[in-house]
């Protein structure tokens, strides 16, 4: 990974801005000059000074001359890092949010997906409490088959991860600091932020944009896409239900298989038995113990799961601590016969 | 630091004052020095705002609040792990355990127990809902781990700090956390203690899932069991599969011995030999497997073992 561009040296650099604008340019990028004019000017309006980071994966080094234009006539910092491969979308964000030094960081997508206007109450929602407001480009002006598509992804994804989000692969998040810091993305997992997020016990909000007329492709993927985000499901499905306890799922389904494939056998033992009728010709004899044999390693595996688990991550802890509230005068300890105060050591 | 009283809490906004006067007075009762850790289980009601009131007037508490709701074994874990005290006690947080009760608990540990915990002998919750899905997950815990308690599901418990620091919590695991430290060496002890009907809110945890206590039951005592030898474990495991291989080999080489003349050799026996075969193999193998993977982690036996001795003894 090679850093092209340096930020701009200003007096107020130390403090860090109050907003840093993650830009991943991986698939397709639009017109990027447009973009961050419109989004420099909503946030300016707001009042708030951002960091602009553009990480530019391998395969779209043909953006970088707009880039360095930008960078030249932008007011705000403009970070520009080149990827030193085609490592994909996942590691560009997790680049880019490991560069970020604002409080608040946004990611944005590469070409016009929501109207800029949208900022303001994103902000107010993050103000409010939340520790990350994803975008939902709503209502949806896109072709209907755009639409279905959409629908029936996060349809099976909530029925995965039961979290209710409408528009999880819209490219515009806004989040506290301490969310990207704790973010763990690889893979084709950066489609699933919020669910991540939201399992490590941050609170987050759905936010509806008003979608750009822009947006309105219609994009028919190649099979291989679509094949490729059912497997990253069943890695969010095993990181968000599974982790801790491998055996609650392979134990089921192994479990199920051996009793399906027992079964089988049974009846066929007992048809031998007592009605003579033979086994050589029995194929579903292979049947039944195929059942057996895969419920066996189904089973085995979950328990070689539990064996990591127990022997790698035994003292990993499962919750998450918002906060310890303590009082200031803690470590002053009432004397038990309430004869004034006692000081003590702290233990720890 | 002698004390530390861990109540988790979710959801009980409307008790918690009664409560923290109620604990605040039997733990002052006791004369020695204590602090209380209220874990906030990721409430959405007012419970936080009230926590933060009681940590203002009263510098012994401290409140830890989770980012979410993560059930009772990580919201009890956590209260160990900020404990201080040499001796924890756990309770619950909706007023149905008596925090009167402790003086009897820490009296016990006195005399030379490592746990103690609480037997709500006159328990007052529905018979259908509560007592009966009780009564058996306690008898299953009792004969899975050969340490019969009557009540696993009490949460008023008394443990030495050494015990707890050593212990980690796993899965649903405070449902049977006497009989699981009595399997490490632990001296466990059953005390009667008073159990009061439920004044405000409803009832959040408790003993529903007897399949889930059941499950991870099991494979907490075969992790306990057979992590020291795996590859043993699996092989142990794949010998039903060998037996099956060497049955569909004499099925084959009888049919095969058999075989009228013209006939055509059925290719069921061997088809099913390879498949058990295959099977047993593949278990031997993650047996293997499994050695390096307890070989490369960080559980060891022999420390588990002599920290039990060592808090032999030990005056609380």
């Amino acid at each position: 990974m090679s850093s092209i561009g340096r930020m701009k040296l200003r007096g107020e650099a130390e403090s860090g801005p109050d907003l840093s604008v993650v830009v991943p340019i991986v698939e397709r990028y639009g017109d990027l000059r447009q973009l961050t004019a419109e989004f420099s000017a909503e946030i300016a309006r707001l009042g708030l000074r951002a960091e602009w980071i553009f990480v530019v994966d391998e395969v779209q080094r043909g953006a970088l001359p707009e880039l360095r234009e930008i960078q030249r006539t932008s007011e705000q910092e403009v970070v520009i890092v080149l990827l030193g491969g085609a490592f994909g979308e996942s590691a560009a964000l997790t680049v880019g949010l490991e560069r970020a030094r604002g409080q608040r960081i946004a990611t944005l997508a590469s070409y016009f997906q929501v109207e800029p206007r949208g900022l303001g109450a994103t902000f107010a929602a993050l103000d409010a409490g939340a520790d990350m407001v994803v975008g939902r480009r709503y209502p949806r002006t896109d072709s209907a088959f755009n639409r279905i598509q959409s629908r029936l992804f996060h349809w099976i994804l909530r029925g995965v991860t039961s979290a209710g989000f409408h528009d999880i692969s819209c490219g515009f998040k806004v989040m506290k600091r301490q969310v990207a810091r704790e973010l763990n993305i690889y893979g084709g997992l950066h489609r699933f932020i919020p669910i991540l997020a939201q399992n490590r016990g941050f609170t987050v909000h759905e936010v509806p944009l008003a979608q750009r007329s822009e947006n309105r492709s219609t994009r028919f993927h190649g099979a291989g896409a679509y094949l490729g985000r059912l497997l990253d499901l069943l890695t969010v499905f095993f990181l968000v239900r599974f982790t801790r306890r491998p055996l609650r799922f392979f134990g089921l389904l192994g479990t199920a298989l051996f009793a399906a494939g027992f079964l089988v056998d049974l009846v066929l033992a007992i048809q031998k038995v007592f009605f003579h009728t033979g086994l050589s010709g029995r194929v579903v004899l292979l049947l039944g113990v195929l059942l057996m044999v895969l419920g066996v390693q189904t089973l085995s595996l979950g328990l070689l799961g539990e064996l990591v688990i127990f022997t790698h991550a035994r003292n990993v802890r499962e919750y998450q601590v918002a906060e310890v509230i303590r009082n200031p005068r803690q470590g002053v300890l009432q004397h038990p016969d309430g004869k004034g105060e006692v000081r003590v050591r702290n233990l720890r | 630091m002698d004390l530390s009283i861990v109540v988790p809490l979710y959801n009980e906004e409307e008790s918690v004052d009664a409560l923290h006067a109620e604990v605040s007075a039997a733990a002052a009762k006791l004369g020695i020095s204590y602090e209380i850790l209220y874990v906030d289980d990721g409430s959405g009601d007012g419970t936080v705002g009230k926590l933060r009131a009681v940590v203002d007037r009263d510098p012994q508490v401290k409140v830890i609040r989770f980012r979410r709701n993560y059930g009772q074994t990580s919201a009890i874990q956590a209260g160990f792990d900020q404990s201080r005290g040499r001796v924890v006690v756990t309770m619950d947080g909706d007023l149905q355990n008596d925090p009167g009760d402790m003086g009897l608990l820490l009296a016990e540990l006195d005399r030379g127990y490592d746990v103690v915990s609480g037997w709500r002998r006159d328990r007052k919750d529905r018979m259908l809902s509560r007592r009966i899905p009780s009564r058996v997950a306690n008898w299953l815990i009792g004969r899975l781990t050969g340490t019969r308690i009557h009540d696993n599901g009490c949460t008023l418990k008394a443990y030495r700090s050494d015990v707890v620091k050593r212990t980690t919590l796993y899965a649903e695991m405070h449902r049977f956390l006497a009989p699981m430290m009595s399997l490490t060496g632990c001296r466990t002890r059953e005390v009667v203690v008073n159990h009061r009907p439920r004044q405000f809110g409803r009832s959040k945890y408790g003993i529903s899932r007897i399949w889930k206590v059941f499950l991870d039951l099991l494979t907490i005592k075969m992790l306990l069991g057979f992590t020291t030898r795996p590859a043993a474990w699996f092989g142990l495991l794949s010998l039903p599969f060998l037996g099956g291989t060497c049955l569909g080999l004499a099925a084959s080489i009888y049919s095969y011995a058999t075989l009228g003349p013209q006939r055509d050799y059925p290719l069921v026996f061997p088809s099913v030999t390879i498949l058990f075969a295959l099977a047993a193999v593949h278990l031997l193998l993650i047996g293997v497997f499994a050695e390096l993977v307890v070989k490369v982690g960080d559980f060891k036996e022999k420390d588990a073992v002599l920290a039990s001795l060592d808090s032999r003894g030990a005056p609380v």
